[in-house]
């Protein structure tokens, strides 16, 4: 991401223009700076992340089902 | 979950495949989680063989189904169906033959971007694409997510990120 491109998408992040796809977004509640976060890391860094998010869904269904029986 | 591990053996094996769902959006941008993989594969005879043999050695059954069900997961059985909701050594892996809203593997591939994940170079449903899709879906947890997919698209389109 260039200095460029960093200073637009957090204009855009923090002060969506009214009416804006990101301005919806944000009163329907997506947190735009999680888009700005994942779009800073690499497809690679994001497959990593997508992975250990699986592994946490992973582990609470173990716990869940432990504590069920 | 084994997402670079399940995206290398099948590009290993040259299996013809688009990463759409939840790990499209992932890839893309989103910070939507999951916990399957879902791919969608082109129903070429050759595509076939070549997906059957690249995950028979990680045991696929079917997601779901009875213990004990009958089920291989061979180009005959893939050709018989179209989409197959798998659970696998690998994880859930789910495979679709069609995309609701874009079509059949030609559309699909048509409607994706290539990514280079952990050095391999795949095609990743692109966030219109998704859109699309999700639109078609329809279901409610499809309708949830265009928010934030038109959000994401339009963040890309004004800073020109991927």
């Amino acid at each position: 991401m260039t200095k460029v491109q960093e200073t637009i998408a957090l204009d855009l992040v923090n002060n969506p223009p009214p009416g804006s796809e990101m301005a919806k977004a944000k009163e329907f509640g997506v947190d735009l700076a999680l888009l700005l976060s994942a779009l800073r890391r690499t497809p690679t860094e994001r497959a990593r992340s997508l992975s250990d998010g699986a592994r946490i869904f992973e582990i609470a269904k173990k716990n869940s089902l432990k504590n069920e029986a | 979950m084994k997402l670079d591990e399940t995206i290398r053996i099948l590009n290993d094996a040259g299996v013809e495949f688009v990463i759409i769902g939840g790990v499209a959006m992932g890839l893309q941008g989103s910070a939507h989680l999951t916990r399957d993989i879902d791919f969608c594969y082109a129903r070429t005879v050759k595509n076939m063989e070549r997906l059957s043999a690249a995950l028979a050695p990680y045991h696929p059954a079917l997601r779901g189904a009875p213990p004990g069900l009958p089920f291989q997961f061979d180009a005959k059985t893939i050709a018989s169906g179209l989409n197959f909701t798998l659970s696998t050594d690998l994880g859930d892996l789910d495979f679709l033959g069609e995309v609701s809203g874009l079509g059949s593997f030609q559309e699909v591939r048509a409607a994706s971007d290539t990514k280079d994940i952990g050095g391999i170079k795949c095609s990743v449903l692109s966030v219109e694409g998704l859109i699309k899709s999700k639109t078609a879906a329809g279901r409610p947890r499809d309708l949830y997510v265009l928010p934030e997919l038109r959000a994401l698209s339009e963040l890309k389109r004004k800073t020109g990120l991927e």
